[in-house]
């Protein structure tokens, strides 16, 4: 076994999951663990940055609180996938999973900061007053993150108004909210005895104002937000009709033909499977780019079968990664294997395919007679050369067992370029 | 119809599907109701307690969860009545979902009718029905190499070597019969096995970071 091959991650696209703050796995707002997905390092370390940045300076608090408020909460792999190409997506809806939990905490935190408000008032009327600005100050900063807290909520809601359970949560955080401010603002204004000044009245109303734009603020942003979503979700929209059109257009025309061929059970087997390949490529797959992918590649070469022999095969397709230089020598074989169970063997057919950093390993098994390999005729190119020969050469192995009830199986395994197989 | 028969739910919003079902079910079974949305198949469920619900994966209504949806709703029903989804999708997030909210099981819609039969039996049996597909399912969400086999059997994010061995063997088309004569054991050992590894698909997390290697392959 030589060392381990070259990864084939240089292959593949370097790509980065969108920047979102996904709800589970967080401990404050979700920054850490969306910036963990975001950049592909272990959440842990982000955090230990996140903190050593906060205690020196506190650039981190700083850049923490700015990434809480700009970037949307959500699920960092459901963006990516809705940010991918139309053409490369499937057509059939995700189900939606995860349950609506209301959000219990920030009503609790809500609440506890108006009980505190009202406690306050009540000690202020029995005249017993420390730090006569510092709570008030405190009171209008925890009103104004309350109200902030909702562009947290903003997918939870959209959520819960679509299963028609649409709890006029946004309003109560947004009155709490308003009201914290209001109580703060007047708090700080009317300080002690209050000698009723104008000026002071002047600036009661602008922090009044201030206190309410700043509660006001995260619907704007979330506003401006929500419209920039709307635009993209109806032109992808707009494409996926265009596929499904499309779609339509070749289920149509195949049942032209079948129509045509009806007295040929073979060839209308042969259509409605192809047909049954196609539509369910659409729908349930994620497609990969071109040569991405040796899964793909794979389903590719079962589909060539099927066409070829009119015979369905139950394929399953563990692990992937991009193809390198021994994968076309794997395929071919793998084809040569599955023609070769579909014209001597019996149904049902299965191929299983395990893709591993180090190697590929294929299983074609059939429920026929089998064959005996030190049997079959050298004359006979067939197994002996285009499956055997060929994973041979490239240092793969490669038998063939038999076994009455339990069918014929041929296995090949294959290491990646430039490794062997131990 | 005699009493021993199977009580069945059939749960799916093609009518067509619906019917093509109960006639290829033999006397064994007795389908009690059908339903074609999340809503009627819980209500459904909980009026006739059958001891079988065939369940969709893609169904209308509710709040887009399809069958998941419809098997959390019926969650207090869990011990009396199983689950088995039956999917015209064979996509992982679909079928996995499903299993994870507490399905027995899951069959493509392609199997014929003396296989659903068997798979029906050994649901309602307690047994899980793994489809060659949901084997690679597990393998691909628990990972096939030598370093991913659980050291002790608690282990939720691991199987065991055993089970890692059963799942290949399942996902290259062996029976539960075929498997346990290569295997050189015994049907109820591969059965307990197969459990073993659906209640590891249930309870463990690590479905969600191949989710996460999927589409970091993908984008």
């Amino acid at each position: 076994m030589s060392t381990s091959p070259p990864a084939p991650a240089s292959a593949e696209p370097t790509a980065r999951l969108p920047l979102r703050r996904p709800r589970r796995g967080r401990v404050l707002g979700g920054v850490c663990a969306g910036l963990a997905a975001h950049l592909g390092q272990p959440v842990g370390i982000v955090r230990l940055v996140m903190v050593f940045a906060t205690l020196v300076g506190g650039a981190g608090a700083v850049l923490y609180v700015w990434l809480w408020i700009t970037v949307p909460a959500g699920d960092p792999v459901g963006a990516a996938l809705d940010q991918r190409a139309v053409a490369m997506s499937r057509l059939a809806p995700r189900l939606r999973t995860g349950a609506a939990d209301l959000p219990v905490a920030e009503i609790a935190v809500g609440l506890v900061l108006v009980i505190g408000a009202g406690l306050m008032i009540a000690q202020r009327q029995g005249h017993s007053l420390d730090a006569n600005w510092l709570l008030p100050a405190l009171l209008l900063l925890a009103g104004v993150a309350l109200a902030w807290s909702q562009l947290d909520a903003v997918q939870r809601e959209q959520w819960l108004m679509r299963t028609g359970g649409g709890t006029p949560v946004s309003i109560l955080r947004l009155a709490g909210g308003v009201l914290l401010v209001l109580v703060g603002v007047l708090l700080l204004v009317w300080q002690d005895a209050p000698p009723a000044s104008l000026l002071r009245s002047a600036a009661a109303t602008l922090a009044v104002l201030i206190g309410v734009a700043l509660a006001l603020a995260p619907w704007w942003l979330r506003l401006v937000r929500e419209l920039g979503d709307v635009r993209a979700a109806r032109e992808r929209e707009a494409e996926r009709a265009d596929i499904a059109a499309h779609l339509h257009d070749s289920v149509l025309q195949t049942l032209a033909l079948i129509r045509a061929q009806s007295s040929d059970p073979e060839a209308v087997a042969r259509l409605a499977r192809a047909q049954e390949r196609e539509l369910r490529g659409w729908l349930y797959e994620d497609r990969a780019a071109p040569g991405t992918s040796i899964a793909q590649a794979v389903r590719g070469v079962v589909g060539e079968v099927e066409d070829a022999a009119a015979e369905p095969i139950e394929a399953v397709v563990v692990g992937d990664r991009a193809p390198d230089a021994n994968t076309d020598a794997m395929l071919q074989a793998t084809r040569e294997a599955l023609l070769n169970a579909v014209r001597h063997g019996a149904a049902p057919i299965s191929l299983y395919v395990e893709v591993r950093p180090e190697a590929v390993e294929v299983f074609v098994r059939d429920h026929g007679q089998g064959f005996d390999l030190a049997a079959v005729p050298a004359d006979r190119l067939g197994v002996r050369e285009s499956i055997i020969g060929r994973v041979r050469r490239r240092g793969g192995t490669a038998t063939v067992q038999n076994s009455g009830e339990r069918g014929t199986e041929v296995h090949l395994a294959l290491p990646a370029a430039g490794g062997e197989v131990g | 119809m005699d009493d021993d028969a199977i009580t069945v739910v059939l749960v799916d919003d093609h009518r067509m599907f619906r019917a093509g079902v109960r006639a290829s079910l033999d006397d064994a079974f007795d389908v009690v109701g059908e339903a074609e949305d999340v809503e009627g198949a819980v209500r459904a469920v909980h009026e006739l307690r059958p001891s079988v619900v065939l369940l969709d994966v893609h169904l209308p209504g509710g709040c887009g969860g399809g069958g998941a949806e419809v098997i959390a709703g019926c969650a207090d029903l869990l011990d009396e009545t199983r689950f088995l989804a039956l999917s015209v999708s064979d996509a992982a997030d679909d079928v996995v979902s499903v299993i994870r909210a507490g399905a027995r099981g899951y069959v493509t819609k392609a199997i014929t009718g003396p296989e659903l039969g068997d798979a029906i039996k050994q649901v309602a049996g307690g047994d899980a029905v793994f489809s060659p597909r949901l084997a690679g399912f597990v393998l691909d969400a628990f990972g096939t190499g030598a370093g991913d086999v659980a050291v002790t059997d608690d282990e939720l994010d691991r199987l065991s070597a055993r089970e890692q061995e059963v799942m290949r063997l399942i996902a290259r088309g062996f029976s539960y019969r075929e498997v346990a004569s290569a295997l050189f054991i015994s049907i109820k050992t591969v059965e307990t096995h197969v459990s073993a590894v659906l209640r590891k698909l249930q309870l463990s997390s690590r479905h969600e970071l191949t989710r996460w290697a999927a589409a970091r392959h993908l984008l």
